[in-house]
């Protein structure tokens, strides 16, 4: 089996095919702390890509509520049990087996669901969900871990939940690729973007199994699997709106919150972000650090990155996002003018912005928080499209607009 | 003339049980399953009137038959291998090949409407065209392929959409149904159609290079028994097209069988095999009341021919890429 780096877990693991084809990789970031829940983005997708019978339980994207909730039910909390199962212990990370480009978060020191597997009856650990875990994809919506009387405060909340956003991370080692034993599933080349041919599927669900993320699902009125299509189209640049030009996807563009900025980056030979500061992505993963990957241990080496939310127990974060955690809060909560200004990007515009470059503008206010002396720029962010053309202009303070008076009624 | 008085004038079959009978205590004794059936004979005689696809159908009850071990797909594989034997019998009827096959299965598995639920399902295997090397047993090779019918209990019940078998059981309207919106069924994946029949007829060179042939014809049914299903499968000896096995009478032909149960999860690779029966098509009518003693005596013979290819035979067994 060939020999993979996985820069997630700092360290080398098996995997069923060699990478190094793909030329970019679809990728995005989610602000949880931003996420207010609204379902924008769960609806979106469904009325884009899955209203038809046979997809009434597929929910491509899905927001759940942590702790408790998760669509299907328990899905994290299961695929980690099997793992502790296979490697009583021994889940566990090397925080200082560290190298700042290669193993930033040090090493993963137990097994991918991979290399928990049997490689024969199964090419990743994983288990499928029965159809009464995918009915209630909003369970326990907003619940709580407890009622905090006092109320709440930094920089852990004694009673808490947050909002978790998923689609399918589109992994740089896909287990539903490796699980497939027809070779339907497959991971192109163009964009990374993972997909599951629809001629060839006949619905063994061996994806469904190994997916750790639960992101390929089944539909009975065709008996094939479904996943997340990456709105391919819109990343092709088909849709008519942005002239042949890299389009984010139907869940990113419509979200509510401004949680989400989704793109391309340039990937290399052997499965790795190449080098590219002025990607806005590859600036918040590698540059800045704030966003980190969905349960990296379980080592598909996920595409959607995290900014983790700031008021949340950080051993419960800790297990989601890995040992980064506290300094991607801490990076998010004391940004750089250039953190500050990229993140102004997010939502601003529905084409893919490939390159930023940030305009430096006067000191606007002083301010202390939580005993340190902050100072706020108006700086402005330039997005520019895959030709190195402007597309987007936004500054970080909001320009403040006076409506003439004859708008007083509220006539809106 | 009677299948049983024939066997018993050679006497070298008969030496063959004393060597099966003791071959099956050795066995016994350290516990080896060694699925021999690759020496099995079922002959298809002809039969009086046409048998059709009804399993229940009379004429059934009155032909021999052999029972097939089967076992877990390769050495290594720790699942499947659910169903242990399977009876089989075979008939022929102007110009038509009949293989009933029936097993014990105590779960009737035909709904595959949740993500969770596998279909019961059987396969025959011949050789795609009557090539002299014998393909690999395993899902056929590059230069030899298979044909092989596949009855699925869900597709024997008539697929349906779950919003058809179950109205409104989980939304009140659609916005559109049109065929386009049935995603597999628009890329003409032939797996995802409405009303292709219980039996689909596929080819295969390779592991995970199992393809539906453009031209159907294999037809059949299945039936809950007592204890289990009884399948009946029907098609013309010779269909006139490349890729579709060829029968005729008087003429052999290797064939294998591979059931998967439902309730276990089986599907794709997980399933249960035999190794090749050989099926020989007489030219004479079919036998009645051959009875059970036929069906034993045939089942020995097979068993000692067996144990001098067992060693080829394991050898093909060994790990191969899980796969269909
Ligand atoms: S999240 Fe799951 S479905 Fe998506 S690419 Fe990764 S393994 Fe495949
Ligand atoms: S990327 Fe497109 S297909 Fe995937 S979850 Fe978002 S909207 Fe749905
Ligand atoms: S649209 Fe945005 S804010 Fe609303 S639930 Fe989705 S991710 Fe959260």
């Amino acid at each position: 089996m060939p020999d993979v780096y996985n820069w997630q877990l700092g360290r080398n693991m098996d995997y069923r095919f060699e990478t190094g084809k793909q030329q970019r990789q679809f990728a995005a970031v989610f602000n949880i702390n931003r996420c207010i829940a609204c379902q924008t983005c769960t609806m979106a997708c469904k009325s884009t890509w899955t209203f038809s019978p046979g997809q009434e339980l597929m929910w491509w994207n899905n927001v759940e509520t942590k702790p408790y909730g998760g669509y299907p039910q328990h899905w994290d909390t299961k695929i980690l049990d099997l793992q502790e199962q296979a490697n009583p212990g021994k889940q566990t990370w090397d925080p200082n087996k560290k190298d700042a480009k290669s193993a930033p978060y040090g090493t993963f020191e137990g097994k991918t669901i991979f290399e928990t597997a049997d490689g024969v009856n199964q090419m990743a650990t994983g288990y499928i969900p029965s159809e009464e875990e995918w009915k209630a994809p909003n369970i326990f919506e907003d619940a709580a871990t407890k009622y905090s009387k006092e109320g709440v405060s930094l920089p852990e909340h004694s009673g808490w939940f947050f909002y978790l956003q998923r689609i399918c991370n589109h992994c740089t080692y896909p287990a539903c690729v490796a699980a497939c034993p027809r070779n339907a599933a497959y991971k192109r080349e163009e964009d990374g973007i993972v997909l599951i041919d629809q001629n060839r599927c006949r619905g063994y669900r061996k994806c469904v199994e190994a997916c750790p993320y639960k992101k390929s699902m089944y539909r009975p009125s065709t008996r094939t699997s479904e996943k997340c299509i990456g709105c391919y189209p819109r990343v092709e640049g088909s849709d008519p709106l942005t002239h042949g030009l890299p389009m984010e996807t139907r869940c990113m563009t419509a979200c509510i919150g401004k949680i989400r900025l989704q793109g391309l980056v340039k990937v290399g030979a052997d499965g790795q972000w190449l080098e590219d500061r002025q990607n806005p992505l590859y600036y918040l993963v590698h540059v800045a650090k704030i966003a980190l990957p969905l349960y990296p241990q379980f080592g598909t080496q996920p595409n959607v990155y995290y900014i983790p939310p700031r008021w949340v127990p950080r051993n419960y974060l800790e297990q989601m996002f890995g040992p980064g955690v506290q300094s991607a809060i801490d990076a998010y909560t004391n940004p750089s003018r250039e953190t500050l200004a990229v993140l102004q990007l997010f939502r601003a515009t529905q084409e893919i912005v490939f390159s930023y470059k940030v305009e430096p503008g006067p000191k606007t206010m002083e301010l202390t928080v939580a005993g340190q002396k902050r100072e706020l720029f108006n700086d402005t962010v330039v997005g520019y499209d895959s030709n190195g053309k402007e597309i987007v202009r936004v500054s970080v303070d909001e320009p403040l607009i006076e409506r003439p008076d004859r708008f007083t009624l509220n006539t809106i | 003339m009677n299948v049983l008085k024939l066997i018993l004038q050679h006497r070298r079959l008969s030496a063959g049980l004393a060597i099966a009978v003791v071959t099956a205590a050795l066995l016994q004794v350290t516990n080896t399953n060694p699925a021999v059936s690759q020496t099995l004979a079922l002959t298809a005689y002809e039969a009086p009137s046409d048998p059709g696809v009804d399993p229940e159908a009379g004429i059934w009850k009155d032909i021999s038959g052999v029972n097939v071990p089967l076992s877990a797909q390769a050495g290594s594989y720790v699942a499947g291998g659910s169903v242990k034997m399977v009876k089989a019998q075979a008939l022929h009827f102007d110009g038509k090949l009949f293989v009933r096959v029936s097993w014990a299965d105590a779960t009737d598995d035909s709904s595959t409407t949740k993500v969770q639920d596998f279909a019961d399902a059987v396969a025959l295997e011949f050789p795609q065209s009557a090539t002299a090397a014998v393909p690999s047993i395993c899902m056929g090779q590059a230069d030899s392929a298979v044909n092989i019918w596949q009855w699925r209990a869900d597709s024997n019940n008539g697929v349906r959409d779950p919003n058809v078998a179950y109205t409104n059981a989980l939304v009140d309207m659609y916005p559109s149904t049109e065929a386009l919106f049935y995603t597999a069924r628009a890329a003409n994946n032939p797996f995802a159609q409405l009303d292709r029949g219980a039996v689909q007829s596929l080819y295969s060179k390779a592991f995970g290079e199992l393809h539906t042939l453009d031209f159907q014809e294999v037809q059949g049914l299945g039936t809950r028994t007592g204890d289990g299903w009884a399948v009946v499968f029907e098609r013309k000896f010779d269909t006139g097209r490349a890729g579709h096995a060829l029968f005729a009478p008087s003429t052999n032909m290797d064939m294998a069988f591979a059931v998967w149960d439902g309730s276990q999860d089986e599907r794709n690779g997980k399933k249960a095999v035999s190794q090749f029966v050989n099926l020989s098509i007489a030219a004479a009518p079919a036998v009645t009341g051959g009875g059970d003693q036929t069906r034993t005596i045939i089942f020995a013979a097979g068993l000692g021919i067996g144990l001098v290819l067992i060693g080829g035979g394991l050898a093909i067994y060994g790990y191969r890429e899980n796969g269909d």
